[in-house]
Order: structure tokens, then sequence, then C-alpha cells
């Protein structure tokens, strides 16, 4: 590795055009020195921009004092050159540039004459191929979600197995010998802090697992050939193979995938990928399907799942299709030009520094605005609205939350929820999609019945983790041939349903009249669908203005209140649950 | 003259600029391989010898004519804030197609350092690209062979830095410097 470096002289522009479009710069330039609001820019670089009919600079020159008879003398130049070359200037210059590039190349590079083609032009040749692409990729994508769903299983029971028993154990013991047991300081922990905070750091496993799927999509190279293959079908939505890219990212997180969009031409093109995006249903939403299918689809969890991922996909397709010919009817289709990087072996280094990237900001996000977010919730729960509570313990539903909740449940009845706790989930769910589930184990959580434990020591508990944690690591590696469908564990093991769970299911049960299974499924439509958490909302108002925000915001609700109803209302019909 | 000068990365999309401005300013900046991946301007700082340098890592771009956005903000990140100088990032095993950036790039007149990257797969492909034909070319413009996923060159890229800094700084500020 060197450098080469010539003392740089100067003295002669590396790039020089021809010389009447030379002429034509220079006689520019000069009228642009003249104007001192333009000084800023060089005159030679804005000359030539103007040759190539840049209007966004046209119209800044046009705005400075001067500037009209600047763009007189542009008017004739760019005539002259056109009758010249008898071309487009634009066209004229870029040809130019593109002789001195390939004169430099023929100088500087040596190349085998017939390049032996590469193994990544072998795969491609596969997996982008007419009819096998579209299959490929989504045995792919099934394989990621295999991933996320089974393998990452058995250590998701592990840390709830540890947050739940000892931790909570350990919290209260250490209060109970600070004299704290039984008091409010015993419920901001165990009730705000360990159920909201706790509830969601549980889907860590499922998260790290989600991260390491998409990190080898990403760092193989594979994403830009799905983007590729999916260029067909995205023309269909009106939009094309790039918009898929930002739409992948959204699996992870929609943030990010919203900025995606700049990638993207036309303004058109950024704004409705924008407006799809939220379809995608983010990383933040899986422990909400996972613990409700978990609950009322025990036996087909992960079917259950998976059909939310597709739902999103499905209704961003149709909502595309509508837009294609409404709002966005297309006056130009831009070409898409994608280049396919070659394949490389994906690092240990770089996967693991993603998924420890984004689990670390997952983290973060449950120790900033999700642990406020609970400790609102807890505040709420333990303000008595009437009745004869006392702060910290009063009756469930005479708090505050209840009583502020209870005024939007009407909204939610006609979907099978229309329950203050789940529709104070909902609200909550705003901040970020996973205070769903960190508030439902807040409110729920206070309703289990208290399960007198066996009182154990330390010690017992430390071997306990220890032991657990032996086990569910064997069962993660037993799980690995899940993803091919090898099924190594002996026997289905039906988890026992713990006492949240139950609660859950009760509460559903009763505000849907007994239909607790069709209620809970239009209740996994509704967030998957309903108004993106606040922060993606930003993003989209950072991106694209207010008006994109609103209508996003009550747009999807709106969306995911009707697709919902459909659900229950037409599972009630067809006798379904 | 207190602030430090400003070095920007450009280069086409995937060509190994969020990696070389990693390795540069230790930042972990989030990388990947499909084109695309940094929308937004990412700074940081890097260290050379006694002064101190802002590196600034630019969305990836074909061409300076602004299309989309993303081009929109390196090309206004060139011409407007005008870094002390521009750090061309070059796929050596795709020379034509990068080199017309650096094309646009010298229309701008911004001072400039190609960095060529990714030569262990340039080599593998068996291409051979002469580096000092390339500057002399160029009217002088330091070329730097690197392979940056590898964590080569990196040693010759900031003395490389260090000396074109130098250099600028003398020619641009005779009078500072005799007063």
């Amino acid at each position: 590795m060197s450098i080469s470096y010539f003392p740089n002289q100067r003295a002669d522009l590396p790039l020089r055009y021809e010389s009447p479009v030379e002429e034509a710069i220079s006689r520019l330039s000069e009228a642009l020195a003249t104007i001192p609001t333009l000084a800023h820019y060089s005159p030679r670089w804005l000359a030539i921009q103007l040759l190539e009919d840049d209007d966004g600079l046209a119209q800044q020159v046009q705005a400075a004092p001067g500037g009209e008879a600047v763009l007189h003398v542009l008017a004739e130049q760019r005539d002259h050159l056109r009758t010249h070359y008898n071309d487009a200037v634009d066209i004229t210059l870029t040809d130019q540039r593109y002789r001195f590039v390939h004169q430099i190349t023929q100088r500087v590079l040596t190349r085998p004459d017939a390049p032996d083609a590469t193994l990544s032009d072998t795969i491609d040749r596969i997996v982008t191929h007419k009819y096998l692409g579209i299959p490929i990729f989504l045995a792919l994508m099934w394989i990621v979600f295999k991933i996320t769903a089974d393998v990452s299983a058995p250590m998701l029971d592990w840390v709830d197995g540890v947050i739940s028993g000892p931790l909570t154990n350990w919290v209260v013991a250490l209060l109970s010998v600070a004299g704290l047991g039984g008091t409010w300081v015993e419920s901001l922990a165990v009730d705000g802090v360990i159920a909201g905070v706790g509830g969601v750091l549980v889907f860590v496993p499922v998260l790290l697992a989600l991260y390491f799927a998409l990190a080898l999509l990403e760092d193989s190279g594979y994403m830009a050939r799905a983007a590729f293959v999916m260029d067909r079908l995205m023309r269909a939505l009106g939009l094309h193979g790039k918009s898929f890219l930002p739409m992948i990212v959204g699996f992870g997180c929609n943030v990010p995938a919203i900025y995606a969009t700049r990638t993207l031409e036309s303004e058109r093109d950024r704004i409705l990928t924008g407006l799809l995006v939220p379809f995608m249903s983010c990383s933040a939403r899986l422990p909400v399907y996972i613990l409700l299918a978990a609950i009322f689809f025990p036996a087909y969890a992960g079917v259950a799942v998976f059909s939310m991922y597709l739902l999103g996909i499905i209704v961003a397709i149709l909502l595309g299709v509508v837009f294609k010919h409404t709002l966005f009817r297309s006056k130009e289709q831009m070409p898409f030009i994608l280049e396919l990087p070659p394949y490389r072996l994906p690092t240990l280094r770089g996967i693991w520094t993603q998924m420890w990237e984004r689990t670390a900001s997952f983290v973060r996000k449950a120790w900033t605005i999700i642990l406020a977010t609970s400790l609102v919730v807890w505040l709420l729960i333990a303000l008595p609205v009437g009745g004869q509570g006392r702060f910290a313990d009063t009756e469930l539903d005479q708090s505050a939350f209840a009583t502020v909740s209870g005024v939007v449940a009407p909204i939610f009845a006609p979907l099978g929820f229309g329950s203050w706790e789940s529709s104070g989930a909902l609200v909550t769910g705003f901040v970020a999609k996973e205070v769903v589930i960190s508030t439902m184990g807040q409110i729920y959580g206070l309703q289990e019945a208290e399960e007198a434990a066996a009182p154990t020591t330390f010690l017992e508990d430390v071997s306990g983790i220890a032991t657990s944690f032996v086990s569910a690591v064997g069962d993660t590696l037993k799980s690995i041939p899940l993803i091919v469908g090898i099924n190594l564990f002996e026997e289905e093991e039906e988890a026992e349903p713990t006492a949240l769970m139950g609660a859950i299911e009760a509460g559903f049960e009763e505000s849907s009249g007994g239909h607790g299974v069709l209620a809970a499924l239009a209740f996994m439509v509704f967030v998957l669908l309903y108004t993106p958490c606040m922060v993606t909302a930003a993003a989209t108002r950072q991106e694209f203005g207010n008006v994109w925000m609103w209508v996003s915001i009550i747009g999807q609700f709106a969306l995911a209140w009707v697709v919902a109803l459909l659900v229950f209302q037409g599972g009630l019909l067809l006798g379904l649950g | 003259m207190n602030s430090n000068p400003t070095i920007a990365l450009v280069g086409n999309p995937n060509v190994g600029k969020s990696t070389i401005f990693n390795a540069l300013t230790g930042a972990r900046q989030h990388v990947g391989n499909w084109p695309g991946k940094t929308v937004e301007k990412k700074a940081g700082t890097l260290k050379l010898g006694t002064q101190t340098v802002t590196v600034v890592d630019l969305p990836g771009t074909y061409s300076l004519s602004a299309y989309s956005l993303e081009e929109q903000i390196t090309r206004d990140f060139i011409v407007q804030e005008r870094p002390a100088l521009v750090v061309h990032v070059v796929d050596a095993t795709n020379l034509e197609r990068n080199l017309y950036l650096t094309a646009q790039l010298l229309d701008t007149g911004t001072p400039l350092l190609i960095v060529l990257n990714m030569l262990d797969m340039a080599h593998e492909r068996q291409f051979t690209i002469d580096a000092i034909q390339l500057s002399q070319a160029l009217d002088g413009v330091p070329v730097v062979e690197m392979t940056a996923s590898k964590g080569k060159g990196f040693d010759a890229l900031k003395r490389a830095l260090a000396g074109v800094l130098l250099q600028l700084r003398e020619t641009q500020q005779p009078m500072e410097l005799s007063a």
C-alpha cells in the first residue's frame, strides 16, 4: 500500500473541456464573479452547473441582484453550444467528461481481456432468476422468521424466569431489609419498574435473533438482490425496487426506514414509500404478537405471528395500488438502477456490532422512554379517583388510569377490546409500541392472584439461574434444526400459562362477551396497523412535513379500526372463535 | 484560524466510506453491504499528530448533479461548506464509473485526495491500476492505495492527509505566516 503523490502545481486544470465549452464557461464565470451574493460558490463550478441546466441554481442566480444579466449571457452561450455541437448542452458536457475519464482509465488500468465469471455472478444467476428469485426470497424470509421466533424461545423463557422470579424476590427482600416492605416504594419498584421495564426486557433474546438475521441479509449483499427481485412486484404498487430497501429496514425499526427513503429520486416515491413503511411490522411490535399468540393460539403461535407480518405486507400492497391510482398518479416512471454489491462472507465482528448496537439502543429505550411511561402509568394506577382507596393502595378500577382509559374505551368496543385495560395499553403504545406490553404487564400483573412462592435462599436462586441458563442454551441449540422443520424436542412442551397470561386471557374474554380469541386477533391486527409510534411520526414529519405526518397518524388509526372491526365482527358472523 | 479543518469523505454508494470513517474517527457508524446505507452526513474527529481534524462522512452518490435528496446533501456540503479537503473513495474494481464523480469533483475546484479502495478484490480479478499514472493524469492529485475492510492502508492515508493539509495551509496563508 503506498501513496502516489506529486506536488500539485495546478498550473493547468486537470479536466479541461473542449475550447468552445471552456469559452462559454469563462464568459459565464466572469459574469458570475460580479455578483457578490454568489461569492460563496466557485464561479467555474456554478457556470458549469448553469450550462447543464440546473434549475435550483438558476433560480438562485435569478433572485440575486444582477442575476438577470447573467441569465442572459447563459441563454446566449447555451444557444451557441447547442448549435455548435448539435446536441443538448448537458449531454455535450457529460460526454466530454466521460471521454476524459475513459482516457485516464485506458492509461492506468490493465485488466484481463475476458474476466472470469466471479462467484458473485454465478450466485446472482440463481437468486435473481426470473422464476426462482421470488420463491428464494420468500424462503429466506421464512428462515429469518424461524430464527427469530423458534431459536430465541428458550432464552426468552429463561430471561422471563429470572426477572419474574429471583430478581423480583431480591428486590422485595432488599426493600424489606430497608424497612420499606409493603409500602408504596415496593409497589413502585415491583409494579412500576419491574412489571413495566422488565416486561419489555424479556424480549431482548428475540430481538438479538432478529437483528442477527437482518445483519446476515445486509452484510452478505443479498438485500440489494432482494430489491432487484422485488422490482416487478413493487412496480405493481406504483413504486420500484429501490423502495424495497427502506421497507426491509422497517422490519427492524421504522425510524431509520423513513430516513432511508432519501435514496429515492422522486419526491412522489419518497412520500409514498414513507407512508407504506409503518405497515412493515417493526421489532417493537413483535413482543405484543408473541405474548398474545402464546395466550390465545398456543398451538399455532408461529403461524399467528407470521401472519401478522404477511398482513402488514398485504395491506401495504393494497394501499400502494390505491394510492397509485388516486393521490400519487404518476407522471413519470423513474428507471430502477441499483448496483449489486459483490457478495461478501459476513464477518462475526460485523454481525456482532450490528446486533449489539441495535440491541443496546433497544435497552436504552427501555431505561428512558419506557421507564418514564411505566412510571407515569404506575402513578396513574396508584392515584385513587373516588372510592375509599389510598395512594398506592387503591382498587384498580377506581384508579385515575382506569378512569382516563375508560373514556376512550367505547371506541374499541365494536372491535371486541373495549375494556379500559386494553384501551389504556393502546394509548400508551403511541410512545413506543413495546409499551403496550409493559402497560399490560403493569395492569394485569396487579390483578394476578398473589402467588405464595416457596421461599428460596439467595444461593438456591443463583444456582437455579445458572442451571436454567445451561438448559436454555441446550434448548437453543436443539431448536436450530426447527428452521428446516426438524423437531428435536421429544414432546411438545406446552409452557404453563403464567398468572399474567391468565389475567390477560380473562380480560379479553370479558371485553368481547366470550369471544376472547377473536378479540385478541383483532387487537393484534390493530397493534400492527394503528398510528406509528411518536418517534416514527416525528421522522415522518421531518422528512415529509406536517401534513403527511397527520395523514399517517389519522389514516393509520382509521385503517386499523376498520380492519380490526372486520376481523372481529366478520369472525363473529362466520361463527368463529 | 482556530477552527479545525474539515475533510469530507465522498464516493459512490457502498465503496467503503463508512468503514474508513469509522476507522479514522473511532465512531461506530452502521456499515452494511448495500448501497444507500448512509443517508445523512455524520461527523467525527481525527487526531493527526498535534492537529485535530473534523471528518465528515457524506451519503454515497454517483454524480454531483443533484437528483435525490442524499445526492443533494453531498453536493451542497462540498460547494457550500467548502471542506478543506475532499477525500474521494474509489472502488478499484469499478474504476471508470467511479472516476466520473472524480471529474465532477474537479469541476468544483475543491482540493482532492483519492483513495483507491478495495484493492484486494481488484487484484483477485487480476486488475492492475497504476496509481502513479493516475495521480499524474489528474495533475498531481494524491492517490492512496487501500483495502479498508482489512484495515490496510490507514497509516498511508493518515500520512497523506497530514501532508496535504500542511501543504494547503502553506499555500493558502502565506501572508499570515510572514506577518
